[in-house]
Formats: structure tokens, sequence, C-alpha cells
């Protein structure tokens, strides 16, 4: 690793003022550092922020406001985010081990970057880490990619478990930038697709300091469902995921959610399907159907074809999973 | 005073381990922990590409951080007598001539190794070296070079092939399996220090201190006494410290070069890199039987890959020569030299292997014939002779095994069509399969120091990699001294203990276990000489029926307190030392372990997902001596062939001539999440022909035949006949 400064700024102002293209905020470190050691960021200086930014949640009736700093396992067992957004605690529970999620900050889990094996061997092609090398994954090892939204340059899909559930749940990243005005990014904005920059993962201002999660107030707290499918049962990625969540009168979809992790450059959203589900009965045949719109939008690559019938079968199950919630 | 008198009371847990406190609290030292007066530390850099010669070494940079003592490369390292020439090292069979060559034969092959004065500035100084290579084709495709590389007959050939041509039922398939890496907890580490200009010491990880000792007194040319090598904890092998590997002679260089101790530790990817893995296999099996299920015979044609430096064969054929009777067989095999660091053994090395592709083709067979695999393989079961060399076995209770293990997991609840049993989307299946290995034992020393309080210290240089060795030590010499157990400590792991064999291919019981005997016995000859001088019915009295107890020492009703024979006799410490190992009981007869593993899997239809219910493994180990460290090291294994079954798999790409992925976030082993709760039973009686204690290894045993029945209980629930392992999610969803 190459030696760097930390230090630790005591107002979120003196934070973005001393951010700069050569300093990374650190929160649990559980990503940063492994990427230091990898040698694919090398900061000068590291901005400790664990003290400075806000460890609570706080609940209101418009909604529920996480703040960066809650750790990944403090929010999964919140009481609050279990009773009012459950789907939450189900995705942050479903990702990497229990001592990570003990480290992990709510901030660093929307920043925490791709997995790609390429991306951390700095032996190997990778645009994502150095633009116009090439994207080794693309006709390599791309089993665990993307099947959506990518581009010639990268075919990287976002790690996150968490992610998936809020960006099902609408919810929002309030930040702070340099000019030191806080402002609110809807989740759907917040991942980028890769197109001709895989370098920039997601549109937080640069030098801007996430301070928060919002998430509205909503009606899927009854009949949701999380399901990670992966090669091993716990301290893995997802082959694929799907957050699904729903809202019913009786037997009929008021509202739906869909969004899947292990697809795609950012947190996916089957919006299509979603439109789909709206007013029909929840039943196994309307939830096959969905499934079917949404692998309408899917094209595998080499070695990943799978993904087709296991986003079929993930997103039936997750759906009739809604059910028995 | 006893010696435990300060410590926790792990001996009255039942079958505790005696080292087991000390694991836990952190106060056992592993070999990177010990810190040694004046140490500095090493790290490796890589060649960034596959193949090629190294033209030149920039240093530059690296030499400007702070704390930086030294880099050795190629052109800068110690003078080492075993590698002087070409023609010596050649002789020296080391593998990796590491710092004696410009030649790279695989991507992340060591160029250099940075000194310095802490970790962090060893780290990333060598961060800062880089290289520049005359670059050669590197070639690291398995699958397009093995049909390239004709197979030839390993063993004697059986009757003939065409004997069995007209044979009504037959089962032809290839089937494939992909790198594996050991990956043990502990990082390989090692600490040098020349202790004088011919004496080194050694901390470091590895199976075996002597191994280690005689390697290094040849290359170093220094007698093996000069070589001390401290392996007292050694947290997990599987193999992997079975040889001795260049990262830990590059380390006893860097120490003769800057004259100081040097410590190196593998980070863990280099664990991926440079510590061996189970080679990628290609398989083909033919094998056939009449109607009524007897087999006719068998073909299994096996290849692994290789290094280009260095040739490994892992000997996946023999155990289609064990197992069965098969009057016509022809085993053949071949290696395929790829651009890779050298494969190792692992855990079940080749048994592991053939057993996935024999067991799943007498499966595959078992359903063509209509019979059920249990019996299929009772009827043909070689369980009096070793059918390789006619020895009668000396015990082999395969069958039992079978018989117990189809009790315990209500094998007639199986459906014997696939697909068959469903609950909702999961599918549910049976299957079995069985391993065996080759019993095997070494000659190996051991010591006893007894003290005027009657405790005593049993010692011997064989190190424990966690599977009990030490415990089990222990409890021998309480079953064959009398002495309880509070009283008997253990020494292990050095390498001026009396010697034995490496820790390894489940040889290390059944060899100290017969060394252990033979010291108690000497040490109540020795007491009871003493004792001769106080009371003349000593005089004939034989060790068998001499009995200690933990104040004093018995014969026939004569009993004299070791009070009291240490006054009368003047005594301090009283030792007694005797090695024991094989002899002709191997001309009479064959040894085997074995074990027969049956589990129930779920499928799920719809995403591809395995997982398995219930696993069930009866071992035949002979007389278990310490039933929860076997227990332990048979679900260990278990789950060892959980993960190769389901998800074990180390990718290449071809195109860079490098491994894809090196940390253990996506390299999967099975975790607790993966596997149920493995129920292991024992045959549990003694071989009285292979040791004085009657117990056979079971390492291995554990792992080989399991991913077969993995993939056998699959295609009972499914009809998927998987035949590349691992089987992972998307595999069953395109079958
Ligand atoms: C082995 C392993 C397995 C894992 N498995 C999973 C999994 O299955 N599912 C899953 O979802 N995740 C998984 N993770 C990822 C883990 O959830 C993330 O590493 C973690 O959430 C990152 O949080 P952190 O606080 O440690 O971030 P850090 O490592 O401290 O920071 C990550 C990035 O975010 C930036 N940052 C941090 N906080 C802020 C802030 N407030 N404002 C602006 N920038 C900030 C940092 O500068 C850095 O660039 C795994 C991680 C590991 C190491
Ligand atoms: S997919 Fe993206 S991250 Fe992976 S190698 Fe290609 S560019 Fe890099």
């Amino acid at each position: 690793m190459r030696p760097f400064t930390l230090s630790k700024p005591s107002t979120i102002s003196q934070a973005v003022s001393g951010k700069n293209e050569a300093v990374r905020y650190i929160a649990g470190g559980t990503n940063l550092l492994d990427l230091m050691k990898k040698h694919i960021s090398e900061p000068d200086a590291l901005l400790d922020v664990t003290t400075l930014l806000s460890d609570t949640v706080q609940s209101a009736p418009k909604g529920i406001r996480i703040g960066a700093m809650v750790r990944n396992s403090v929010a999964a067992s919140n009481s609050d985010i279990r009773s009012g957004f459950p789907l939450v605690a189900k995705a942050i529970l479903a990702g990497a081990s229990p001592q990570i999620r003990n480290m992990a900050s709510m901030g660093g889990n929307l920043l925490q970057r791709t997995r790609c094996p390429y991306f951390y061997d700095i032996t190997m092609p990778c645009n994502k880490r150095k633009p116009g090398s090439g994207c080794g994954a693309k006709d390599g090892e791309n089993r665990m990619s993307a099947v959506v939204g990518y581009s010639e340059h990268c075919v990287a899909v976002h790690p996150s478990d968490l992610c998936i559930a809020l960006a099902a749940l609408d919810a929002s990243v309030i930040v702070t930038g340099k000019d030191q005005k806080a402002i609110a990014i809807p989740f759907k904005d917040f991942h980028r697709l890769p197109g001709s920059t895989p370098e920039k993962d997601n549109n937080l201002p640069e030098n801007a300091i996430i301070t928060s999660i919002d998430i509205p107030a909503n009606a899927f707290n009854k009949n949701y469902a999380y399901l990670k499918v992966r090669d091993r049962d716990s301290y893995a990625f997802a082959l694929v995921s799907v957050a699904a969540a729903l809202q019913l009168d009786g037997l009929r979809i008021r509202e739906a959610r869909l969004a899947s992790g292990g697809v795609a450059h950012k947190p996916w959203r089957w919006y299509e399907a979603e439109q789909f589900l709206k007013g029909k009965e929840a039943t196994q045949a309307t939830f096959s159907q969905a499934a079917d719109i949404v692998i309408k939008e899917i094209k595998p690559l080499s070695n990943n074809g799978f993904k087709l019938p296991m986003l079929k079968g993930a997103i039936e199950v997750a759906l009739q999973n809604c059910l028995t919630a | 005073m006893g010696f435990f008198d300060n410590q926790p009371d792990i001996q009255h847990i039942p079958e505790g381990r005696i080292e087991g406190i000390a694991k836990v609290t952190g106060s056992g030292k592993y070999a990177a922990e010990y810190k040694v007066n004046n140490q500095c530390y090493g790290v490796l850099v890589g060649s960034s590409v596959a193949a090629g010669t190294i033209k030149s070494i920039s240093l530059d940079d690296a030499k400007q951080v702070a704390g930086v003592i030294d880099i050795l490369t190629h052109q800068h390292k110690p003078f080492v007598p075993g590698f002087a020439d070409e023609a010596k090292i050649k002789e020296a069979h080391f593998g990796l001539p590491i710092f004696y060559t410009d030649k790279i034969y695989f991507k992340g092959q060591p160029i250099a190794m940075v000194i310095a004065e802490t970790l962090e500035e060893a780290t990333y100084a060598a961060s800062l070296v880089s290289a520049d290579y005359t670059i050669d084709k590197a070639n690291v495709d398995f699958d397009k070079s093995h049909p390239g590389i004709a197979a030839s007959n390993t063993g004697k050939e059986r009757g003939s092939l065409d004997s069995w041509s007209n044979v009504p039922y037959v089962t032809e398939a290839e089937y494939t399996i992909q790198n594996e890496v050991h990956n043990p907890m502990e990082m390989h580490a090692t600490i040098a220090q020349w202790t004088s200009d011919d004496k080194l010491k050694l901390y470091d990880k590895n199976q075996g201190v002597n191994n280690v000792q005689r390697t290094f007194a040849k290359l170093w040319n220094i007698p093996t006494g000069n070589i001390e090598v401290i392996s007292e904890f050694v947290g997990g092998g599987f193999g992997s410290g079975l040889r001795v590997w260049p990262h830990t002679f590059a380390t006893i260089m860097a120490a003769r070069q800057v004259k100081r101790p040097v410590k190196l530790m593998l980070t863990r990817p280099q664990m991926f890199l440079l510590v061996g893995y189970r080679p990628a296999s290609w398989q083909k099996i033919k094998i056939g039987a009449d109607s009524n299920g007897q087999f006719a015979g068998i073909w299994h044609i096996a290849k692994h890959s290789t290094s280009v430096y260095e040739n490994f064969e892992d000997g996946i054929t023999r155990i289609t020569r064990m197992v069965y009777k098969f009057s016509n067989l022809k085993t053949e095999s071949a290696i395929v030299p790829l651009n890779l660091s050298a494969p190792t053994w692992m855990r079940g090395p080749g048994d592991c292997t053939g057993a996935f592709a024999v067991e799943c083709a007498i499966d595959e067979l078992s359903y063509q014939l209509k019979q059920d695999p249990v019996e299929l393989r009772l009827k043909n079961l070689a369980i009096e002779k070793d059918p390789e060399n006619g020895k009668t076995w000396s015990t082999n209770f395969l069958n039992e095994g079978i018989q117990k293990g189809a009790t315990m997991i209500n094998w007639k609840n199986r459906q014997p069509v696939p697909g068959q049993e469903t609950d909702g989307d999961w599918k549910i299946g049976y299957g079995m399969a069985v391993g065996m290995w080759g019993a095997g034992r070494g000659k190996a020393g051991a010591s006893i120091k007894m003290q005027r309080d009657g405790t005593i210290t049993v010692r011997t240089a064989m190190t424990d990699i966690g599977t009990g060795t030490g415990t089990a030590m222990q409890n021998i010499a309480h079953d064959f001294t009398g002495i309880s157990k509070n009283n008997i400590k253990v020494e292990l792991g050095n390498s001026n203990l009396p010697p034995a064999p490496s820790q390894g291919g489940s040889t290390g019981l059944s060899s100290i276990s017969g060394a252990v005997v033979a010291t108690c016995e000497a040490l109540k000859q020795k007491l009871a000489g003493y004792a001769s001088l106080q009371n003349d019915v000593y005089k004939d009295a034989l060790a068998k029926d001499i009995l200690l107890s933990d104040t004093g020492i018995s014969y026939k009703a004569n009993f004299i307190s070791y009070a009291s024979l240490w006054e009368k006799n003047n005594l301090d410490l009283v030792e007694a030392e005797a090695s024991s190992g094989p002899g002709e009981e191997r001309q009479k007869f064959s040894f085997c372990s074995s074990a027969a593993h049956f589990c129930r899997v779920r499928v799920h239809s719809k995403t591809g997902k395995v997982k398995i219910d219930k696993m069930v493994c009866v071992v035949d180990g002979g007389k278990i001596v310490n039933e929860k460290a076997a227990a332990n090291q048979v679900s260990g294994a278990a789950a060892g062939g959980i993960g190769m079954a389901l998800m074990e798999e180390q990718p290449v790409d071809t195109r860079y001539g490098s491994l894809v992925g090196n940390d253990l976030a996506g390299y999967h082993f099975a975790v607790n999440a993966d596997s149920p709760i493995v129920e292991v039973a024992f045959i549990n009686k003694p071989d009285v022909n292979i040791n004085p204690t009657g117990s056979k290894g079971l390492g291995e045993v554990g792992i080989i035949g399991s991913a077969a029945a993995i993939a056998n209980a699959i295609y009972n629930a499914t009809g998927k006949r998987l035949r590349n392992l691992p089987i992972t999610p998307d595999k069953i969803l395109q079958a």
C-alpha cells in the first residue's frame, strides 16, 4: 500500500473543503483498504469520517433517515427499519459476513466498487480501473457480469445487496458538495451505466460527501422478499438477486416493486414488469408473465447465459415469497 | 505441583484438544507470530507475465523507500551450493530454482524479494519493483491442450479390453474438475535465522519439520543437525505444507544476504500461486457389467495439468485399481504442462479426483442396470483381497460402512427413478459413493520425559496441523501407561525432537502411535530398572505387566512411589526414547481405510440452487483413538467435499496466461451455511496388524468420494447428470 496521511475532520464543511482528487473519505474501510492494498486506489490522504457523520436512524411520518455512518449490522437490526422497511434489513443480511457488516457503513456500501476480478488485478486490462486499457471481462471470465445496461467498455455489475432494496423503495441519497449545500439525489439517478466512462460508478458530485439515506414511508412492509442466488450460501456475491415488494388489496396487486442485483452496472429496476403487475391478481401465472417481461430485456454475454433462466426463476420465486413473508 | 496447576482444566472436557486453549487465546504461536530479535521483513514480487525471460529489473524506486535493506533478484543473491550450476539445480529436484534463473514459467513467479525494516516498508517498496521481459507465448489452457497429449498405461493391465466388448451394460463418459486451491486459514510463513555461518533456525509453516530440515541441509550443504525447524502450531495444510516451497528458500537466502533474521508471510493472493493446488483434470471412464450387475471391466483414462518447470503426478487412477473386483482393467494417465505454478497433493490427492469419475460412472451404470447402487457396489467390492497385488486386506470393512450408512440416511426412502420426490419447487434426491485410501505408516520416533512428580511430556518432531495428533498422543500415552491425562503434556513440531515423518497422507497417527507405544514401554522398562534396585521382583518385569499411575509404579502388587524411586536413585529427569515403524506385516497384508458417503440433496428447479439436506459418512479408520478429533476430521473433509462438488474452482484466463481472481471473496469453499451437521460414524474395529494401537489414518477418506455422492444425489433428484465440477447453479439450470 502506498503511504498516506490520515486525518479526522471535525465538521462536514471541513471534510468537504479538505477533499480533492487525491484524497478519499474512509468509513468502515472494508472496501477502500482492499483497493489500496491492491493498488487500485492510491490516495495521498484519507479523511476519517467515522465520528463525523451521523450514526443514527431517525424515523418520521414521511419516512426514515439513515445516517451515512450507521453500520450495516446496526441498520439491519434497527426496529424502525425492521418494521417499516424490512426489505432493507433483509437485503443487508444477505450481504457479506457479520464481521464485515459490523464495520461497513451505509454510505460506504453505496460506493463500494465492482467485484469484477479483472478490476481487482492490476496486471489485467480494465477500463474501469485504467480507462483505455480494454475490458478483460467482456470476452473473458464474465460469468458474474452484467446482462443488461452494459457497454462495450465495461460489463461489470454493482455488487451491493442493500442498494437493490434502496432502489426498489425509491430512496434518495443526501449529499453535501463543495458548495456546502445539501442536496438529495434520487436513488435511480445515483448509480450510472458504464457507457464510455466506466471509471465513473455514480453521479455523486466530485468531492461531495454522503450524509444520509432517506427512504420515503411506504406500505411495502408486509409483502416483500429479497432473494439472492449465489454459489455459496453465505459470504458470496449474487449471481442474481431480486428485491420484490407488493401492496395487495386482497389478491389484487395495487403496487409492485421489482429490482435486481447481479445484472447491471447499477441496481436495476424492472419498471415494465412492475407496471404489468399493477392491478393483476397475485398468482403464479401473473408472476411468471412478469418474469417473462423481465427476461425480454436482457442480453447475456458469452459465459452468463444462465442468468436468463435464473432470473426468470428468481423473480417468480421472489414474487411468490412476497405472499408468505 | 503439576504442570497444569495454573492452566485451565481443558483435560476434563471430554476428548478436548490439548492445545485448544492455546489456540483460542492466541498464546499458541504460528510461524509468522514469532518475534526474533533484530528481524526484518521480506516481501516477494511476482512476474507480471506468464512466460519469457527477464530482460531487466528496475529497483531504483524501491530502493528509495525508507527502511529498505536489500533486494534479492536473480542478479543479486547469496551463493547456494545446491544451486551452484545447472547440473546441481537439476539434481536438487527442488522445483522452481528461485533467483537462480531469468526464465519466467508462470505469472506471479517471484522475481525479487524486497527486505526492509518493517512489513509496511517492504510491501510498499515491493510494489515499486518493475521488470522488462522478453515475452513468450504462454499456455494455460488445459481443455485445449490435453487432447494433444497421449495417455499411457499406469499400472499393469488386467485381462483385456476386448474381452468385455460384448457385455450388455456399458457406461462411457467424461468427467472434468477445475483447479482447486488449498487455502488453509494460516498463510504460509517463514522466519529464517542464521545463528552462525552454518547453523540455521527456521520458524516455518509446513507439515513435516524433518523434511524441511533435510531439504535445506542438502541445498546449503550443511549437516542436517545444524538446522532447527520449529512448526509447533500449524493452521491447516490440506497438503500445501507437504513439500518445501520456493518462498521458504527465498527467505533463507535473504537472511543469508542481509545477515539478519528475515520474516516472510505470503499474502492471500500469493497463496493462490506459490503453494500448490489440486490440478485441473479430465477423465474418461468406460465401465461394463453383465446383466446381473457383475462388473466386467473398466477403462479409465485420466489427465491433469502440471507446470512446465516441474512434473507432478497426482495418481488419479490409483483408486480404480483398489476398491472393486475388475478382472479386466486398464488405467492410463498423462500430465499436461502449462504455464502455471506447480500443483501438489491436496486432501485425498489423486483418489479424490479419480473417485469422482469412477463413483459417478458406477452410479450411471446402476441406473442402466436398474439396480440399487448400494447393492451394485456391495456385489462388486474387493472386500477380501487387494486386487492390485492379491494380498489379503488386513482389515477392510467398507461393506459394513456402506450398510451402516444406508441405514443412517434411510436409503430405503430413495426413489429408484430420478425426479420423483418433490417439495414445492425443490426436487429431492439421494446419492452415495465410496472412498478408499491406502493406510500407510512410516517410521517415527518419540521420547518421554518424566519428572519426579509423575508428570510426563511426550515428544516428537511430527507436526499437528489441526488434526489432533498431539491430543491423540496424549490419549495413547494415557492408555499405555495409566498416567492420567492431566499429567501428560505433549511437545511436537520441532526438529530437535525425535524424528518423525510428515503429517500427511493419513499416515500421521498410524506412524506416531507406534512410536508413542514403544516409548511408553521403554519408559516402563527404564523405571523397572530403577525399581529393581529397590525390589528384586522388578528384575524380570516385562513392560506389558508394569502399571504406572500418577503416584508410582507397580508390578504384581509391588508398588513403589515415584518419590521414593527418585530419592533412592538420586534421579532428576527420567527419559526414554524409542522409534517404531512398519515391518513384515506389509509383506503379508494390504492396508486400507475407507468411507461410505451418503447424502440427501434438494435442488431448486427454478434457481438451480443445491442444498445438502443430510450428509452421512461412515469411516473405517481402525480403532478410533479420540472420537471427537476423528469426527472433526471427517466432517471437515465432508465439508471439503461439498466445496469440491458445488463451488470450488480457480478459473484461468487463457488469453493472459493468468489466474482470474485471487481472494477468498471470489474463491468459494463451503461455509457452515452450505453444510448440514455431518453425521459421522465409525466402524471402530482395530486393525491389529498395522500398528500397536490398531488405528488407521482417516484424514483423506472423508473427502474421497463425497463429491460423487453429491453429484449422484443431484441426478437422483433431477435426472440431470453433471460430470463437470463444480456443479454451480448455472450448470443445473443449463443441463
Ligand atoms: C469479502 C467481502 C464480501 C462482501 N460481500 C458483500 C455482499 O455480499 N453484498 C454487499 O452488499 N456487500 C458486500 N461487501 C461490501 C461491503 O458491504 C462494503 O465493503 C461496505 O458496505 C463498504 O462500506 P465501508 O463503510 O466499509 O466503506 P469504505 O471502504 O470505508 O469506503 C468505500 C468507498 O466509499 C467512500 N465513502 C465512504 N463513506 C463515504 C461517505 N459518507 N461519503 C462519501 N464517500 C464515502 C470511500 O471513500 C470509499 O471510496 C463485501 C465486502 C467484502 C470485503
Ligand atoms: S467489466 Fe468493467 S470492471 Fe470488469 S474488466 Fe471490464 S471494464 Fe473492468
